[in-house]
């Protein structure tokens, strides 16, 4: 009998950038369809983890390893990951030149989406403008969430999409998740407030990531109210 | 039946000329019985129907009057575009046009100047006269054999309260390319000129000359140039404004995808009244690592991605055509991404 590989695993996994290590041996195992969030203060090393996860340059994984179903991604290029089902929504994009519309049509022609999957997310109204040039806040999370759905992940990595938002797209952000959830693809999602778990149907893991590392799993609330409470300071003793 | 037929069925003008011969001259007829007129160039002065016309907007050269004379009589809306196609396969060819569309009339022109075999020069001049109230939207595509030394010239005056839009887009450059295009705005008049070079050889020289004589006008000029494989464009653009509240803007943007190109883009301003609001922006550069990276994340290789990133910058320099031009518009910039990255 074949083991069943787990969608994403993560084993000790220490990234570098501009040589100075910021994620510091993390392990992670991320199953299908499961939702999980991550939470830590700015500069814990979250966005860092997604972006070495994507392979994009300047994340050099300098030891461990990432595994997707399976298979170690140490030398594929990002494009390769992104066509495996991993997406990663960006959390603060500059603008690209480009008409959202051709990227959007280039996007369904590549993953065979359908257009009319991200009609919710209202973004018809920017397709004639350059992607992400003077979007507000807002606009940029639907665009990116909208783009990430196209891609049909199986894995969709979801950099603070609740961070600059207001509460109307909030709960448009919190919806389109719930979308990808219910299509099957596992979600991890970074968040360094939390405001968004409070739009999510299900959060399966909640891990709180601080210097680099992952210092504590456990229940959504659970982590949320220690963290309300006493502030991440809470978890500091455990890096030590 | 033919494709000169079909469109001359709907409602369409169409000139075609080889080297000095005109190959197909159709126009139909309901446009006919409209009162628009398609003649050859030497016909028209002939019957003295141009002779206050010619070399009027554009210095005068002592050549041959071989290209087209077009008509379009007051408050005529001409649905179907009117068609040029000029091309030279063997030795030089000298093209004058002259186009007078009356008060009050819209109409849309394509005209496609291109070069193969032994065709080793084009001179063309094209004499535009919009009438007040009328509207144009001219769409010039080119497209050279390596070989070929071209020279070509767009002189346009803009009556009052008319409307132009203007697109010049360059699919294929030659060795040598001397290009200028000049407007003059009356009263309440509108110009939106843009242009788009992909220079893969060769040299360019890309004058653009926009004077906007009479208040309460405006003009935007726009272009986006692409250089790879040792081209070198040289783009002037003068726009310059006589009179109150008049607005105009320039916007010169150049991509080099090649070390080894030469853009240089000189925006110029000349007011000469205090009521005008003139601005310009200019920039070149390369293509940015960050949007590649972006880009790639998204599952596209960085071939693709940069084709993409070639092709939304020529778009973004597109402005002020209607909606009915999108297909083909379309289709000009995925050949042109292609073969600036191909």
């Amino acid at each position: 009998m074949l083991p069943i590989m787990s969608l994403l695993k993560l084993e000790d996994v220490h990234v570098h950038v501009e040589q100075k290590e910021v994620v510091k041996g993390v392990n992670l195992k991320v199953e299908r369809g499961e939702v999980h969030v991550l939470l830590g203060p700015n500069g814990s090393g979250k966005s860092t983890l997604l972006r070495a996860i994507m392979g994009l340059p300047g994340y050099g994984v300098t030891r461990g390893k990432i595994l997707f179903e399976g298979r170690d991604l140490d030398s594929l290029k990002p494009y390769e990951r992104a066509r495996l089902g991993i997406a990663l929504m960006h959390q603060n994009p500059k603008p690209i030149s480009v008409k959202l519309q051709q990227v959007i049509e280039e996007l369904c022609k590549r993953y065979g989406a359908p257009q009319d999957l991200v009609q919710k997310l209202g973004v018809n109204g920017l397709m004639d403008r350059e992607l992400f040039k003077g979007f507000s806040g807002g606009e940029i999370k639907r665009v990116e969430l909208a783009l990430t759905i196209l891609q049909k992940p199986k894995l969709a990595m979801l950099d603070e999409p609740d961070s600059g938002v207001d509460l109307g797209n909030l709960r448009l952000v919190g919806d389109a998740i719930n979308s990808l959830a219910n299509e099957g693809a596992s979600i991890l999602l970074v968040t360094h407030t939390g405001v968004i778990a409070d739009y999510l149907n299900k959060v399966d893991f909640t891990h709180v990531i601080v210097d680099g590392r992952i210092v504590a799993s456990g229940e959504l609330n659970e982590m949320l109210n220690l963290i309300r409470e006493k502030g991440y300071q809470a978890f500091m003793r455990w890096t030590s | 039946m033919s494709l000169a037929e079909e469109l001359a069925r709907g409602g369409a003008i169409f000139y075609v000329q080889r080297n000095y011969e005109i190959v197909r001259q159709v126009i139909a007829k309901s446009l006919i019985e409209k009162g628009v007129v398609l003649e050859p160039l030497s016909s028209a002065v002939k019957k003295g129907w141009v002779d206050k016309l010619l070399w009027t907007v554009l210095p005068a050269r002592e050549i041959e009057p071989k290209g087209a004379f077009v008509y379009i009589p007051p408050y005529v809306k001409v649905q179907a575009p009117v068609s040029f196609c000029f091309t030279v396969d063997k030795g030089s060819q000298s093209v004058h046009n002259v186009l007078v569309i009356g008060e009050g009339s819209e109409v849309t022109v394509t005209s496609v100047c291109s070069s193969a075999g032994d065709g080793k020069e084009h001179k063309g001049y094209t004499e535009v006269f919009l009438g007040k109230r009328a509207k144009l939207d001219y769409v010039m595509v080119h497209s050279w054999a390596k070989d070929t030394r071209v020279e070509a010239e767009l002189g346009v005056i803009v009556d009052s309260e008319a409307v132009m839009n203007e697109l010049y887009v360059s699919l294929r450059s030659p060795y040598e390319l001397r290009g200028n295009a000049r407007f003059i705005l009356r009263k309440k008049a509108s110009l939106s000129a843009s242009t788009i070079y992909l220079a893969t050889l060769g040299r360019a020289l890309l004058e653009t000359g926009v004077t906007i004589e009479s208040e309460n006008s405006s003009a935007e000029v726009t272009s986006r140039v692409v250089a790879a494989k040792g081209s070198i464009v040289r783009q002037p653009i003068l726009l310059e404004a006589k009179a109150p509240n008049t607005k105009g803007h320039v916007e010169c943007k150049g991509l080099q995808l090649s070390h080894d190109s030469v853009i240089e883009t000189i925006p110029s301003l000349r007011s000469a009244h205090g009521g005008a609001q003139l601005t310009h922006e200019a920039a070149i550069g390369k293509i940015s690592e960050e949007e590649l990276a972006y880009l790639t994340s998204k599952g596209f290789t960085e071939d693709e991605a940069v084709t993409l990133l070639v092709r939304g910058f020529l778009e973004l320099g597109i402005k002020g055509l209607p909606e009915s031009l999108k297909p083909q518009i379309t289709s000009i910039l995925d050949l042109l991404a292609r073969a600036a990255t191909g």
